[in-house]
Order: structure tokens, then sequence, then C-alpha cells
């Protein structure tokens, strides 16, 4: 974790509150990038839009660990669900279940690496995130009957990569940023 | 410059103040009720038994007393995905879809062709993708966001003692809603300082990924760093504040289920269970045969 030095606070609940009020703004970022005309979607040569919706869930499972990161998941896919208008999206299984998973694998991925070097850890994590995010729900829709396994091998190519690539530039500038202001700062936010 | 006014598209869960039936339900017996009938919706694979689960839902659309055209909104902006599905369907057919059964061919041409699996797809993910726009419309249009966060964290409390984080569950989505307004006036804040500036968020080229990706950076790095430095100050002010998670707290109001409440979910709930129990492949198949010996 990035910059959690300066804050010990104790608490009995299973998540502290800080990692509840950092899980709820990201779910608020969440919301609002699926609502905005702006932000929410890169157009793609294929001709559909690409997602930058799981990169909150991505964010605050780097920053502040795997339960957050699920939480954060859990509510995307939520929202994802109640504001689908495709088939695909409209199935619970396939809207919310693959998005538990997006903050946690992504958190693993940067907890391996941290030592090594923080930026490549953040960019590894972003690219397993929105790796499992992609993968999981192709592979839902495909265990639902949505699709055929060729179809989301397609899909997972001409998705799958340009999304991991705007991933890590969006998640690599904002951890890299929030980090700087947490050193200039010397930790005190007010 | 409208489309820069970003407070006008944060709206969540458009409560429609109303005095009917379905609005005065307790917010927890209609959570339950909701998931329950969207399991029904989610697992059935019949024709028949979509058909009659969208009347069902049409028929609670009714008691509610909401404006149909409220209902059915954003069943319209679907159209384009249901018609994209059904076309990588006719070129891409799935192997098989509910039954398990093999699929057999009703009408090909060239590459083209459309099985009965492909036909129950399409039908089916129709009818549940207007199932479910208005079952959520229904929702979302009779129920206050306050009151869905403290149903929530009220149906999730017996779980808190198997560890499940109910109270903080329900924070995070009170959090979350407050939050959403707030950060689209920021968002909309730097917007307008970049277009000032000269940025242009507009369409650009489908070829530029990264370009595109880019030029959003200075838009999404202030959101999420804004966001976080939101979210420091106000766990700060809530310790400040002694808050220490939800044990023992307690609410001004509570909602106590009466005797209708109870009904409509025993209602509700034999109905699911009654989708389940009911074999709806073999009445899907007999109404085929008899539909075929009737011509």
């Amino acid at each position: 974790m990035l910059n959690d030095s300066d804050q010990q606070p104790q608490q009995t609940s299973t998540l502290l509150v800080r990692r509840i009020v950092i899980a709820g703004i990201m779910v608020a970022i969440t919301v609002l990038l699926g609502l905005l005309p702006v932000g929410g979607f890169i157009p793609f040569p294929t001709g559909v839009n690409a997602t930058t919706l799981h990169i909150p869930a991505i964010i605050g499972g780097i920053l502040e660990g795997w339960p957050v990161g699920g939480l954060v998941g859990f509510f995307f896919g939520l929202s994802s669900f109640l504001q689908a208008a495709s088939p695909l999206f409209k199935d619970p299984l396939v809207a919310i279940v693959p998005r538990l998973f997006i903050g946690v694998t992504a958190y693993l991925a940067y907890a391996a690496l941290k030592r090594v070097n923080e930026l490549l850890a953040v960019g590894v994590g972003a690219a397993v995130g929105t790796a499992t995010n992609t993968g999981l729900v192709l592979a839902m829709a495909v265990l639902r009957g949505y699709m055929n396994v060729n179809l989301a091998a397609t899909v997972a190519v001409t998705h799958g990569i340009p999304e991991i690539v705007v991933a890590v530039l969006i998640t690599v500038a904002v951890v890299g940023a929030w980090h700087q202001i947490g050193r200039r700062s010397g930790g005190s936010s007010v | 410059m409208k489309r820069l006014e970003f407070l006008r598209y944060a709206t969540l869960g458009q409560y429609l103040p109303g005095d009917s039936r379905i609005h005065r339900l307790d917010p927890r017996i209609k959570l339950v009720a909701f998931g329950l009938i969207v399991a029904a919706v989610t697992f059935s694979n019949a024709y028949l038994a979509n058909g009659i689960l969208l009347l069902a839902i049409l028929l609670l659309l009714g008691l509610s007393r909401l404006p149909l055209g409220y209902g059915l909104q954003s069943a319209r902006l679907a159209l384009p995905a249901l018609v994209i599905l059904a076309l990588f369907q006719l070129v891409m057919p799935a192997r098989q879809f509910g039954t398990g059964a093999t699929c057999a061919i009703i009408w090909q041409w060239r590459l083209l062709q459309l099985t009965d699996c492909t036909l129950r797809l399409i039908v089916v993910s129709t009818a549940r993708l207007i199932a479910l726009l208005v079952l959520t419309n229904l929702l979302t249009f009779t129920t206050k966001t306050s009151d869905l966060a403290t149903g929530v964290e009220d149906l999730l409390a017996p779980l808190q003692r198997i560890g499940v984080p109910a109270h903080e569950l329900a924070l995070t989505l009170s959090i979350a809603l407050r939050f959403v307004p707030t950060l689209a006036l920021q968002m909309e804040r730097v917007v307008k300082a970049q277009t000032a500036r000269g940025a242009d968020f507009g369409a650009s080229s489908r070829f530029q990924v990264i370009k595109t990706t880019r030029r959003l950076l200075p838009l999404l790095v202030p959101l999420f760093v804004g966001g976080l430095r939101r979210s420091e100050r106000l766990a700060l002010a809530m310790e400040a504040r002694c808050y220490t998670g939800g044990r023992g707290r307690s609410r001004r109001t509570r909602a106590r289920a009466g005797l209708t409440d109870y009904v409509a979910l025993i209602a509700v709930g034999a109905f699911c269970a009654a989708m389940w129990v009911i074999d709806f492949g073999a009445l899907d198949r007999a109404l085929w045969l008899w539909l075929a010996g009737a011509r």
C-alpha cells in the first residue's frame, strides 16, 4: 500500500473506515463514468467502445488491498447489471460474478511485484485486473450460452488487448500522481 | 456547452413519488422479491416460462401505476445490441443453449444458419432483457435510494455473524450514492477548465486508441486524485467523530413489515418456486406439437 504509512487507526471492524470510504468513492467514480458522455469509454477500431469502468476497482485494489478491490468490483458489477441495455449484461452471473475478481487479481499481481519496481507492479496489476475482467466475463458468457468459444476468443483479442493498454495507461498515471502527492505533502491530507 | 453540464447526467435511482401498492411495500421485501424474480428470469430458458415471467412483470408495472413509457424506458436503447447479438448468432451459432440437446437446423443459406438453439437464444434473451429492464426500472422508480441502502444493510445483518461485512457494504453504497453528484460537479469544473484552454474531448478517430486515452488523462487523473483526497478527508473526519463501524448503531426510522408485505413476499416466493419446479421445456415441446398439429 502506498499511502498509509502515516495512519494507524485502531479499528475493530473488519474493514477500516478509511478503506470503506475509499471503496465508496471508487464506486462513485465507477457509476459516474458510466453515466457521463466522456471518459467512460474509448472508441475502438472494431466499432465497439472499450470500457474504462473497471479501472476504479483496479485502483482500489492496488491502493487499499484486495477487500477494497473486491468491494468496488462487486458494486461495478451491480451497476453494470442495473444499467445494462444488452442481454449479456442483464444476466447477473455475467455482470456481477466476474467483476468480484478484478481488484483481487490486480492486487495480487501488484503485491507480488511491488518489491521489484513500484510502477512496473502497478502496470502489471492493471493489466492482470483488466485481463481478469475480459477473460472471466467472456468465459461466463460462453458458459451461459450467449457466445461460442470462437467468438469469445475473437472478442478477447480484439477487445482485451487494447483494453489492457488503456487500463495500464490510466492506472499508472493515477497511482503515480497520487503517490507523489502523498510524498510531497508529507502524508498530511488536511 | 450543454454537453459539459455533467450534473444533468448524474441521475441515479430516479425515484418517482407515488402511493401505489408497490411504492408502499417494505424496501426489504421489495429487494428480496426483486432478487427472486431476477433469479427466476435468469434461469428460465423456455419460451413459455419467459412469456409468463414477462406478463407477470408487466402486471407488477401496472400495479405500481407508473406510466408504461417510464417502465419500458431504455428498452428502445437495447435494440441495437439485440440486433448485433442476433447477427453474430447467425454467423457463429452457439453450440447449445439451455436444454443441452443438439441443435436442429431450421434454415440455412451459405455460411448463415439458423438452428432452433439460435432461435431460442434470440427470443429468450430478448424476453429476458425486456423483463429485467422493466423490473430494475420498477425497483428504482418506486424506491428511494436511501431506503435501498438501509434495506440492503438490514437484509445482510444476519450474515454479519458469519463474517459478511453488511454494515460496511451499506456504508460503501451510501457514500457512493452521496458522492456521485459531488464528483460530477468536480469533473464538470475540470472539463470546463480544460476546454477553456483548448482541449478537445469530442469525437476522435477509432484508430488512435492510445492518443484518445492520453487525451482523457488530464480529465481522469484529477477525478481520481480529487476523489482520493476527498476520501482521506472524509475518513479523517469520521475517525475524529469516533466512528467505529456498525456495531451498536441505531437508526432514527426503522422499516416495519406489515401483513401486506408478507402476503406479497409469499405470493412472489410461490410464483418463483412454481417457475422453478414446472418443467417448461416439456411444455414448450407439447406446445410446438400442438401448434404443428393444429396447422
